[in-house]
């Protein structure tokens, strides 16, 4: 550890055993500024909060800057670019640029010796933080889960598919039937929004591709996209593609048209992000077919590794904010089961009901999200379910196949080749799914990676790899 | 006449003495009271181009730095043109603005020249001005709606577009997905979208022309097309010079928030352009010094462009913006 490490971990615990308690417990509130996504009742939600933590004896103000949601990483890049930094950062990427550059605070001796922090993180979070100790974001790991409508399911007289060969016959009946009973047999069997991310996320391990860096037969590390793994998971995409199981325009569909045809029975399988999201299809599901319920699928061999080089968004507290002491006894209050209970349950009456220790959910729930923490249910549950069980199931699946990646933080130098490489990798699957490429250009593809910046990215990651 | 204005005439004329430092100081304050006005009115667009501009220039330092957020920039050289020009996509990406800039040079220029040139043989007013309004209309949707108009035209399985071809028996098309056709889906949904807005610029400069010219050529016996090509376009040749000068100005900007809607993994690499290029790196990426080179790369290659087109229209034309 450097001394600066050494002296940011010693103001930081001087901050919350000694000075930083009497500061708070002042008469007059700390004022602390927050950059966050824009949210509708937000005021009158930190206004609770204050109250609450304000029982506990922790007197902060809490003002918020609210930034719209769509093309939000962008406009919290031009906004820190102003040279006006909060003292709490939500970032949604971007962030490693920051960090760099010594402003973002490591997060690691505050959670050490906090109060309620420290207990609800997910494993995934504590090693995220040993990898990148500038950005915490306690919520399960987004993995996704496939997801079909129960009663489909019935219909096509199997089973729930568990292998390959399963699946691709699961696929293949959907694809030759009629189930939203349209008089033709136009519907997909599955769907992944602009590129084959979501199918990767249920396919990758049945292809060997268990990380993002792989040893080949000399044990030397290789990206796993010039990887055979790859190559035989492409052929397998592209015979999907092939015989219409794919959906064809699945690459000019995003997540929106993605949702809609899978509402409107264009599309019998999708991939949503385990927990809130799965909730969410289950709940527009059912408001167009409202006899309907979903059935969580098991991936043939688990599901695709997870990063846990950094947590992909999250909160980070300004390294030279005045009122770092204030900004992480927030960021701690929202562990508790206090700020938790205001967080995750909304408003008693309009979203809840309370009967002594019985409570009861109403329907604006469904309206209801939290906007900070989903933290860890050994340490926390809600007083009733909060999460339909497909969903829930789905949080369980994705713990259950948790497997960590390799994957790692490149460094600003390599962007212009991680930028090239990816562009070049995007554009070669699709030709290689939609049969505009032959798999007999493997090899060629495999060389124009490397020159495309793959070769860079690669020296690099046997230097980190092999450390 | 005021003794002031008498004695600046006589400045002027050269009939009185040499004007002193005082006479050309109120000398100039007398032509500031005549022309305040104007100055005022000149002073937003002035202050526009200095914040948006020209104090830019000064930021442009950043290509040749390493950024701090907080604390004095590094100074870094070219290192960041090298990683630029290192960079294997960075040349598909210049190539494919290079592309798409002169495609829309060539196929797209014209069409407002020729739509002012159709509108204006228009003779029912009524119907001229509900051909202007259609014409006009898309200028007003966003690039989002308009690439989202093609997106669903276009779709291999619903399209309005391939239903048609169905008619005459050819078989779906995927025009957004294949790589050989999506720069023409560019060019054609900007012609699409932006040429009728810009045919009033023709459009205002024909209705300029003198009606007696029309009035002699029809004495001499031209008919229609002989007026057109003989009054007409010589009449909007000035208009069209200066536009092309000025449009090569902005040859490298090849459309972003056109380019950013339209494209998909299928074929960004054969779209992809500088200012897209920018955005990804600069902006996503956090890698703010890069993007800056980038932009910086293709402002000079503009500024070359600019005075080669107006050194070359000189030469043609006699005619040129300075």
């Amino acid at each position: 550890m450097s001394f600066k490490h050494l002296l940011a971990a010693g103001t930081a615990l001087a901050a919350i055993t000694g000075l930083g308690g009497a500061a708070l417990a002042q008469d007059e509130p700390v004022t602390i500024t927050i950059i966050n996504h824009e949210s509708p009742r937000i005021e009158e939600q930190l206004a609770r909060i204050e109250a609450a933590m304000a029982e506990k004896g922790i007197n902060i103000d809490i003002n918020q800057i609210g930034l719209p949601n769509a093309g939000y990483p962008d406009a919290l890049s031009l906004r820190l670019l102003s040279g006006e930094v909060p003292d709490i950062i939500y970032f949604q990427g971007g962030d490693a640029e920051f960090a760099a550059q010594g402003i973002l605070e490591d997060l690691r001796p505050w959670i050490a010796q906090s109060t309620y922090l420290k207990d609800a993180l997910w494993p995934h979070n504590e090693v995220r933080l040993e990898n990148y100790p500038y950005l915490l974001y306690v919520f399960p790991a987004r993995t996704k889960s496939p997801v079909i409508r129960k009663d489909w399911l019935e219909q096509t007289g199997l089973a729930a598919p568990t292998s390959l060969d399963e699946w691709t016959e699961f696929l293949r009946v959907l694809s030759d039937s009629d189930y939203d009973g349209n008089g033709t047999q136009d519907t997909y069997g599955i769907i992944a929004p602009d590129n084959t991310a979501e199918l990767d996320a249920i396919f990758n391990q049945s292809f060997g591709i268990s990380s993002t860096w792989l040893a080949d037969g000399n044990g030397e590390w290789i990206h796993s996209r010039v990887s055979d793994g790859e190559r035989e998971k492409l052929e397998y995409y592209r015979m999907l593609y092939a015989d219409g199981i794919l959906d064809r325009e699945f690459i000019t569909s995003n997540w929106e048209i993605k949702e809609d045809k899978f509402y409107t029975g264009r599309v019998a399988i999708v991939a949503g992000t385990a927990g809130s999201v799965v909730d969410t299809y289950r709940t527009k599901m059912q408001q167009v077919h409202p006899d309907s319920e979903l059935a969580l699928l098991e991936p043939p061999d688990g599901l695709e590794a997870v990063n846990i080089a950094k947590e992909e968004r999250g909160f980070a507290i300004h390294a030279m904010s005045d009122n770092k002491e204030a900004a992480f006894a927030f960021l701690d209050f929202m562990a508790s089961p206090e700020g938790l209970m205001i967080d995750s349950m909304g408003y008693e009456g309009e979203h809840y009901t309370r009967d002594g220790d019985t409570y009861e959910v109403l329907p604006e729930m469904g309206l209801w999200y939290p906007r900070y923490w989903t933290v860890n249910p050994e340490y926390w549950t809600p007083p009733v379910d909060l999460l339909s069980s497909v969903a829930q199931a789905s949080l369980e699946q994705g713990a259950r196949y948790f497997t960590p990646d390799n994957a790692f933080v490149w460094p600003g130098e390599l962007a212009a080749n991680v930028d090239a490489a990816e562009q070049y990798y995007r554009s070669s699957v699709y030709r290689f799914v939609s049969g505009e490429w032959s798999m007999d250009q493997w090899d060629a593809y495999v060389q124009g990676w490397y020159d495309n910046g793959g070769q860079a990215m690669t020296d690099y990651a046997r230097t980190v790899l092999d450390d | 006449m005021s003794p002031d204005e008498k004695q600046i005439a006589l400045s002027v004329s050269g009939n009185g003495n040499v004007p002193n430092a005082s006479e050309r100081a109120k000398a100039r304050a007398f032509k500031f009271r005549m022309w305040w006005p104007y100055y005022l009115m000149l002073a937003p667009g002035i202050v526009y181009f200095l914040v948006f501009h020209y104090f830019p220039i000064y930021q442009a330092k950043l290509a040749f730095q390493d950024f701090r957020i907080f604390g004095d920039n590094v100074w870094v050289g070219l290192k960041y043109f090298e990683a630029l020009l290192g960079s294997p996509a960075f040349y598909q990406v210049l190539l494919n603005t290079l592309i798409i800039s002169t495609m829309k040079m060539v196929f797209f220029f014209p069409v407002p020249i020729l739509l002012a040139l159709l509108v204006n043989e228009v003779r029912g007013s009524s119907l001229r001005r509900f051909i202007q309004s259609a014409i006009y209309l898309p200028h007003f949707l966003s690039w989002v709606v308009v690439a989202g108009i093609f997106i669903a035209a276009l779709s291999p399985s619903s399209g309005v577009f391939n239903e048609m071809r169905g008619w005459l028996g050819l078989a779906p098309h995927g025009f957004m997905t294949d790589s050989g056709a999506i720069r023409w889906v560019v060019v054609f949904s900007s012609i699409w979208q932006a040429s009728g807005w810009d045919s009033l610029l023709y459009f205002a400069a024909i209705m300029a022309i003198d009606p007696q010219l029309y009035d002699a050529a029809e004495m001499d016996g031209a008919n229609r097309w002989q007026k057109i090509i003989h009054v007409t376009l010589p009449g909007i040749a000035p208009t069209i010079a200066t536009l092309f000068i000025l449009n090569v100005g902005l040859f490298l900007n090849a459309g972003f928030d056109q380019v950013f809607n339209l494209a998909n993994d299928a074929v960004r690499d054969q779209i992809d352009i500088i200012d897209t290029y920018v955005y990804r790196i600069g902006l996503q990426s956090g890698q703010f010094s890069l993007a800056t080179a980038a932009g910086l790369f293709k402002g000079a290659i503009g500024m070359l462009m600019i005075v080669a087109a107006h050194t070359i229209a000189k030469r043609l034309t006699g005619k040129g913006v300075w």
